[in-house]
């Protein structure tokens, strides 16, 4: 198979260490060769996280070379942006459009471009964006603290993953507490329908 | 991480995603540890974390040790008798624990005692990048390093029988990135453990008097020239490709960047990668080298590869170019990565750095528009209200010596509090130094595993020599920013059950301290009122600030099914003055279409910001 980077970013809290991993033990049950990386210790504390998934034969190091981003699964539209010089005009971007705005810039010292200009420099630069609301979907599925996974059900609409579905179901049955697998396995599923809702892959939004 | 009983599986080869600090707990399960113990420091903590989780079930004795150098003497003194011990620690915490190391050489141990060290390349969660390398040579002590999660777990059991063999304790290091990558391990079986230990005494070698120590010395160096000769032969030393002209010596996390450089440089070269980097393998070094012209050394930090590659090929004579720190070829400061190398390489070898795609993307000028996001105090966290009443009471007329721990995060706007950070318990020392030549009154903040950790002999000295220091302990009963591992102050141990609870308070008043006052931040007025006081106060004042973790809190809460109810805005009490968010800067208070909002998600119900509030427009939900 060909490499696959998955660079995921997103704000401390957001479960993207979480994500990460489901992916990882995903790869794993499939048989493949999977590095996980994953820089903790502040990543609780409402700071900027990053994390990466390589899957494939020749991964050593844990962390994406620039430019060689497969797919940005950006958690918040900020935070995707920040990590942006790991992609290039190829990568395929799946990103939530809620922003959570810096404390920063809520005590108006910073400022944050809209949600507009950042979907603006998407469509400029990308040929392969999905944008979705996944704070909608988390709803749906019954909690906002799934939004996370149903993003990554939005991916696994995409043919970017070397894996299907069945695969992250079954990641998520062995890595959450039994009684939030039926709730992160809806996002899940909420996330695959939303993202293969569109007819084609660009600049679903 | 993986539910901690995989750890346990008693199927060898299964194979499991597990980080590199997993794949060193399951190393050491494997090789029949009696005995763990750590002090809590990141990219350490899960190590010792996921042992703690199923010590009781494993039969295996863990402990949340009050320091590093007290975990490596519980260790050793395990070891001592006989059976097989782990400690665990931060870089930084080896600085701690070095004394008892260093002379642990001389005497050896008998049960095989390895002492992990995390190292933190590129800080990130640490006050310095030190090279714990070099502690291998200074105690004359062997030093293994794995690349990845697979490695960390197959050595940390060859480890053990190394130390064992030798009985010498030994050095394992791992770096951030080995410590926190996942990657699949391929479990063993599962060594039988010994159970109960005996200590044997032999004066001549246990008790470190000079006249002993002289001769256990020449011991030491008789063990590690033995040791050199293993190296030398070692599989963990091995030439893992071989072709073509240039050759590169490394070790760690940095082979993994290495391989994918040659990779996407397209380059024929041969690569000797050591696990074993002390005693060094000259010999196999000089061999290898002397095949070719060029040779690269990719290392993070500091040159120690490199300056024990040129010892080693000395005699080869100066037709070698070896490329390393020196020659510019990598920085000696920050992390690697698969781009810095095959940058530095592109540079060296004058060939085209590969790119995918022409550069269309102006990334700096993105990336520059972006807001800064650091970590920040968490919502509702009991340091922020601390700090709010410390500059309310206070004003800027104060010098806060801050210390390791959540607390730093204070330096952030609004609160700005932290004018000193050195290492564990600095605070402390510092701030009676700069009381006994300033005039402003200073403050020494300390977290409760701080505390215990190394600030007590600083407050022993603010008593005993009187200094006027304000010490400022938050006792959220947890060690939270390494993961929340129980100290001292919570009563819990490592075995995750009820030890005896040693109260700061009457750690202080034992001491001496007679000015000593414990408030709950969450009360706005009666902390203010305590920190006036104390700073009115002639000599040393002790104010133990409690309240838990909100984080702890709330995850307490959710598990009881409890609801937390969360404080909102009174729209028609609020005039925008923004006082909450100007003074707090929590981040459940936002502007939303120009009006105050409280997320309720976010919101923990600490009510702070209802006791700032100048129009009482803030209430409970």
């Amino acid at each position: 198979m060909k490499e696959c980077n998955i660079v995921i970013a997103g704000v401390g809290g957001q479960g993207i260490l979480l994500v990460a991993e489901m992916l990882g033990t995903a790869a794993l049950m499939e048989g493949f060769n999977v590095r996980v990386s994953e820089i903790h210790g502040m990543a609780q504390r409402g700071g900027t996280v990053v994390c990466d998934v390589r899957i494939g034969e020749k991964v050593y190091a844990p962390t994406t070379p620039m430019g060689k981003a497969d797919v940005m699964l950006g958690l918040e539209p900020i935070e995707a942006l920040r990590h942006i010089k790991l992609t290039s005009p190829q990568t395929l971007i799946v990103m939530n459009t809620r922003i959570v705005e810096p404390v920063a810039v809520t005590m108006g010292m910073a400022k944050t471009p809209t949600l507009d200009e950042i979907v603006q420099i998407i469509h400029k630069f990308y040929n392969r964006a999905i944008l979705i609301d996944a704070m909608e979907l988390a709803m749906k599925a019954g909690s906002p603290l799934v939004q996370n996974v149903a993003m990554l059900g939005v991916l696994t609409s995409t043919e970017a993953l070397p894996f299907g579905i069945d695969a992250l179901r079954e990641s998520i049955r062995q890595l959450v507490s039994p009684k939030h697998i039926e709730l992160n396995i809806k996002a899940l599923e909420l996330g695959l329908k939303a993202g293969g809702s569109y007819s084609s892959l660009r600049y679903r939004y | 991480m993986v539910a901690p009983k995989v750890l346990l599986s008693k199927k060898s080869h299964d194979r499991h995603l597990l980080s590199g600090n997993e794949a060193i707990a399951r190393g050491a399960i494997e090789a029949g540890i009696r005995v763990a113990t750590a002090y809590p420091g990141t990219p350490s903590s899960e190590i010792a974390d996921s042992i703690s989780e199923i010590a009781r079930e494993a039969g295996i004795y863990m402990e949340y040790s009050t320091n590093e150098i007290v975990a490596v003497e519980v260790a050793a003194g395990a070891s001592l008798c006989g059976v097989r011990a782990l400690s665990c620690m931060k870089h930084v915490g080896l600085n701690v624990a070095s004394d008892a190391l260093i002379t642990l050489a001389y005497t050896g141990v008998r049960g095989g005692l390895v002492v992990v060290s995390a190292d933190d390349p590129g800080c990130w969660s640490s006050q310095s990048e030190q090279d714990n390398r070099y502690y291998a040579p200074l105690a004359n002590l062997p030093c293994l390093e794995p690349s990845n999660s697979q490695e960390a777990k197959d050595w940390t059991v060859y480890t053990f029988e190394l130390s064992e063999k030798f009985e010498l304790p030994v050095l394992f290091r791992t770096t951030t990135r080995v410590s926190h990558t996942l990657a699949p391990v391929k479990f063993g079986s599962i060594r039988k453990r010994q159970e109960q230990g005996e200590f044997i005494a032999d004066v001549r070698r246990f008790v470190m008097v000079p006249d002993f120590a002289r001769v256990r010395h020449s011991v030491l160096v008789k063990k590690i020239n033995s040791i050199k000769e293993v190296s030398e032969k070692s599989p963990l030393n091995m030439i893992v490709r071989e072709e073509g002209r240039i050759g590169f010596v490394t070790s760690g996390v940095s082979f993994n960047y290495t391989m994918e450089a040659i990779d996407a440089l397209g380059l024929e070269a041969s690569v000797l990668k050591l696990g074993i980097i002390h005693p060094f393998p000259e010999n196999l070094v000089k061999e290898f080298v002397g095949r070719f012209d060029d040779i690269f050394i990719v290392e993070e930090l500091e040159p120690y590869l490199e300056n024990a590659v040129k010892a080693s090929a000395s005699s080869l004579g100066s037709c070698i170019r070896v490329h390393g720190k020196s020659s510019g070829f990598l920085p000696r400061y920050g992390e690697l990565s698969t781009t810095i190398v095959t940058e530095a390489l592109a540079k060296s070898l004058e060939k085209p750095v590969p790119r995918n795609f022409a550069i269309t993307i102006p990334f700096d000028e993105i990336q520059g528009s972006l807001p800064p996001r650091p970590p920040i105090l968490c919502a509702g966290c009991p340091h922020r209200a601390t700090f709010y009443a410390m500059r309310k009471s206070m004003k800027g007329e104060v010098v806060n010596c801050t210390d390791i721990g959540c607390y730093a995060l204070g330096i952030q706007a609004p609160l700005k509090i932290g004018d000193l950070l050195i290492c564990m318990g600095a605070s402390v020392g510092a701030a009676c130094g700069m009381s006994k030549v300033q005039e402003r009154p200073t403050v020494a903040i300390v977290g409760d595993s701080t505390f215990f950790h190394a600030a007590i002999p600083g407050l022993i000295d603010a008593v005993y020599n009187n200094h006027r220091v304000i010490i400022v302990v938050l006792d959220n009963y947890a060690t939270a920013m390494t993961g929340f591992q129980p100290h001292p102050g919570t009563g819990i141990t490592g075995m995750g059950i009820a030890g005896r609870r040693v109260v700061i308070e009457e750690v202080a008043m034992g001491c001496g301290v007679e000015h000593i006052k414990v408030v709950n931040p969450y009360d706005v007025k009666q902390t203010v009122d305590a920190f006036r006081r104390a700073r009115d106060y002639p000599g040393p004042s002790v104010i133990v600030s409690r309240q838990k973790c909100s984080l702890l809190a709330t995850q307490e809460k959710r598990r009881r099914g409890e609801k937390t109810i969360p404080y909102k805005i009174v729209e028609e009490s609020c005039d925008q003055c923004l006082a909450c968010i100007k003074v707090l800067g929590c981040p459940a208070i936002a502007i939303l279409d120009q009006k105050v909002v409280i997320d309720a998600n976010l919101c923990t119900g600490c009510s702070v910001c209802a006791q700032v509030c100048p129009n009482n427009a803030i209430e409970v939900s």
